[in-house]
């Protein structure tokens, strides 16, 4: 089609109408949705005061709750973002090295993807039950193949930390595969000539994963870490089923727009989630940039 | 590395190694898939052990929960609410999205770019922190609590992947066909109909079934509009309520049920699916 850049801008809308529905549908909701987190939140539920006031946020770091649903999420992201490359990476290898039946195997690893979230959380609900539930008897020592690591059985959900660890295990299991795809296409995007080339200069394994993959998958690890890490922070169904009383940011806001019916503070919180990930995001790239730099000089 | 193995065997030592590790990684993946499957054919004394392991294969196992489920009006009734909102958010997307994709895929219409970023940039927005607004939206029009509502929200949150699929599926289709047709003399809607959508169907095919994917499996969205009307409740919704009321041979069985069409058709839209993450459009 030819594109002329000086068309009127009739000629414009003559041409491109069937797109407005769609645009308007998308964009109207995104205005909308940042022009009402924005109002809530500077309103309050009282009245009295007058429409831009701080008090949510102020009344928000002074609840307990709020702190350790913060930390909860600082350290869940922490820790979730680099296990869910790694994961991502090892499962990448794997298929990578594999040639016999590589495209089952691939689709036996695509399988977590392909399984409702509720569903690997329900699961782990079961699994993780307390007093029964197999985890418990594992752990307990119950069954022959495995020794006795605990006396009495653990209530999983009600520990802030065991509630936070099998959140993230079902985080982490069930989205690998997203890790896995993304690094898998980088690394394919590599020209197997180098590592010819660095096998006969007589480059150990170790050395050409240092300095060949790593380095030239660089791209695909940024893109993991960034997509990753929005997840982590935004994370609601596993805890929301797992975890009970010990919160995330995504759960505190359902606790507190269904559980307290405050929806100033649950907005409150979602632009404190997006002022997370947007600093997260900076960092991450910031970091990326200055590893890129160290890896390509040396 | 994939050229020189295939020339120079791996020592055996390696082999070993690789294969355990493959194997290792494929019981990661395909266990807690068993003990679903496990926990759904269980009878009630493979759960109530009173003290025994649970054991690893059920003693008696057993169909009976898929049929006391099946025989169960309430499991009916959320099955065809998920259903009726599902496939009204693949009508809803579709009709919005196809259009849009045309122009997309076919057109390099000025500002094109401007927004294939916006509707990225759509789908980057948390979900759980776009929610309260949309709640508080609906209720001011009158749609929350209602199918509509639903059926809104999840139209929201496929469109851009609707968009996405379909400008490829438009964009693979050769430009000659769509001149040739102008040359005899179609229209625009003519060349549309008649040539250009038959030829997107695969990938618009692909991207109605993601969309019902999505739907089917979505939890926020659905459980914030709907919450406080069980009728309009979907499957994820009904499975949650029930996790600590129902035995867990119920819930697994349900679990099951949920996850069946899911990886039945993640296996059919694979292609299109892997092409999405890498792009970073899905996720």
């Amino acid at each position: 089609m030819r594109t002329d850049s000086k068309e009127s801008f009739k000629d414009w809308v003559i041409r491109a109408w069937p797109l407005f529905p769609a645009a308007l549908y998308l964009f109207g909701f995104l205005i909308i949705v940042f022009v009402y987190l924005a109002c809530l939140s500077l309103s309050e539920t009282s009245i009295t005061t007058s429409f831009p006031t701080l008090n949510s946020f102020k009344e928000l770091f002074n609840d307990d709750e709020f702190h350790s649903a913060l930390v909860n999420t600082i350290v869940f992201t922490v820790i979730g973002t680099p296990l869910e490359l790694i994961a991502g990476l090892i499962f990448a290898m794997l298929v990578y090295r594999t040639f016999f039946m590589r495209g089952l195997i691939r689709s036996i690893f695509l399988i977590p993807l392909a399984i409702p979230a509720l569903v690997t959380a329900m699961l782990l609900f079961v699994l993780f039950d307390y007093p029964g539930g197999h985890v418990n008897h594992l752990l307990l020592g119950n069954y022959s193949i495995f020794p006795a690591v605990i006396d009495t059985p653990i209530g999983w959900r009600s520990s802030n930390l065991f509630a936070m660890g099998i959140s993230l295990l079902g985080k982490i299991w069930r989205d690998m595969p997203i890790s896995m795809l993304i690094l898998l296409a980088g690394l394919n995007s590599i020209d197997p000539e180098l590592f010819d080339a660095a096998k006969t200069m007589g480059a150990s394994l170790r050395k050409r994963f240092s300095s060949i993959i790593i380095p030239l998958i660089l791209p695909s690890i940024a893109s993991v870490l960034l997509l990753r890490s929005v997840e982590m922070w935004k994370e609601f169904i596993f805890p929301f089923v797992l975890s009970g009383r010990n919160r995330l940011m995504g759960t505190l806001i359902d606790y507190y727009y269904n559980g307290l019916g405050n929806s100033h503070m649950a907005a409150a919180v979602a632009i404190i989630m997006v002022v997370c990930i947007v600093v997260s995001t900076i960092i991450i790239l910031k970091s990326m940039e200055i590893i890129q730099n160290i890896l390509y000089k040396r | 590395m994939s050229q020189i193995d295939r020339k120079l065997p791996m020592a055996v030592g390696k082999k070993v190694i690789w294969g355990s590790g493959i194997l290792l990684a494929v019981f990661i993946v395909l266990g807690p898939v068993y003990l679903l499957i496990k926990y759904s054919i269980s009878d009630v004394s493979s759960i109530n052990t009173g003290g025994e392991p649970i054991p690893l294969w059920p003693y008696h196992p057993t169909l009976s929960i898929y049929s006391y489920l099946f025989s169960d009006i309430r499991f009916y009734r959320v099955l065809m609410n998920s259903i009726i909102i599902a496939l009204s958010s693949v009508g809803l997307s579709m009709l919005l999205g196809v259009p849009a994709a045309y122009i997309l895929g076919t057109y390099r219409i000025p500002g094109r770019k401007t927004i294939l970023l916006g509707i990225i940039s759509v789908r980057l927005f948390p979900d759980i922190a776009s929610v309260i607004p949309i709640v508080q939206l609906f209720i001011n029009l009158g749609v929350h609590q209602t199918y509509l509502g639903v059926i809104m929200a999840h139209t929201l949150l496929a469109l851009p992947y609707v968009i996405f699929i379909g400008i490829g599926a438009f964009e693979s289709i050769p430009k000659d066909l769509e001149q040739q047709a102008w040359v005899m003399g179609a229209d625009r809607f003519q060349t549309f109909v008649k040539i250009l959508f038959p030829l997107a169907i695969p990938g618009l095919a692909a991207a109605a079934i993601y969309t019902f994917l999505l739907s089917w499996d979505e939890f926020i969205f659905a459980y914030f509009l709907s919450l406080g009307r069980e009728d309009i409740f979907t499957l994820t919704l009904y499975l949650n309520g029930i996790k600590y009321a129902e035995p867990q041979n119920l819930l697994s069985a349900i679990s099951v049920c949920l996850s069946l069409p899911v990886i039945i058709f993640t296996l059919m839209v694979q292609r299109y699916m892997v092409a999405g993450v890498t792009t970073g459009s899905m996720k």
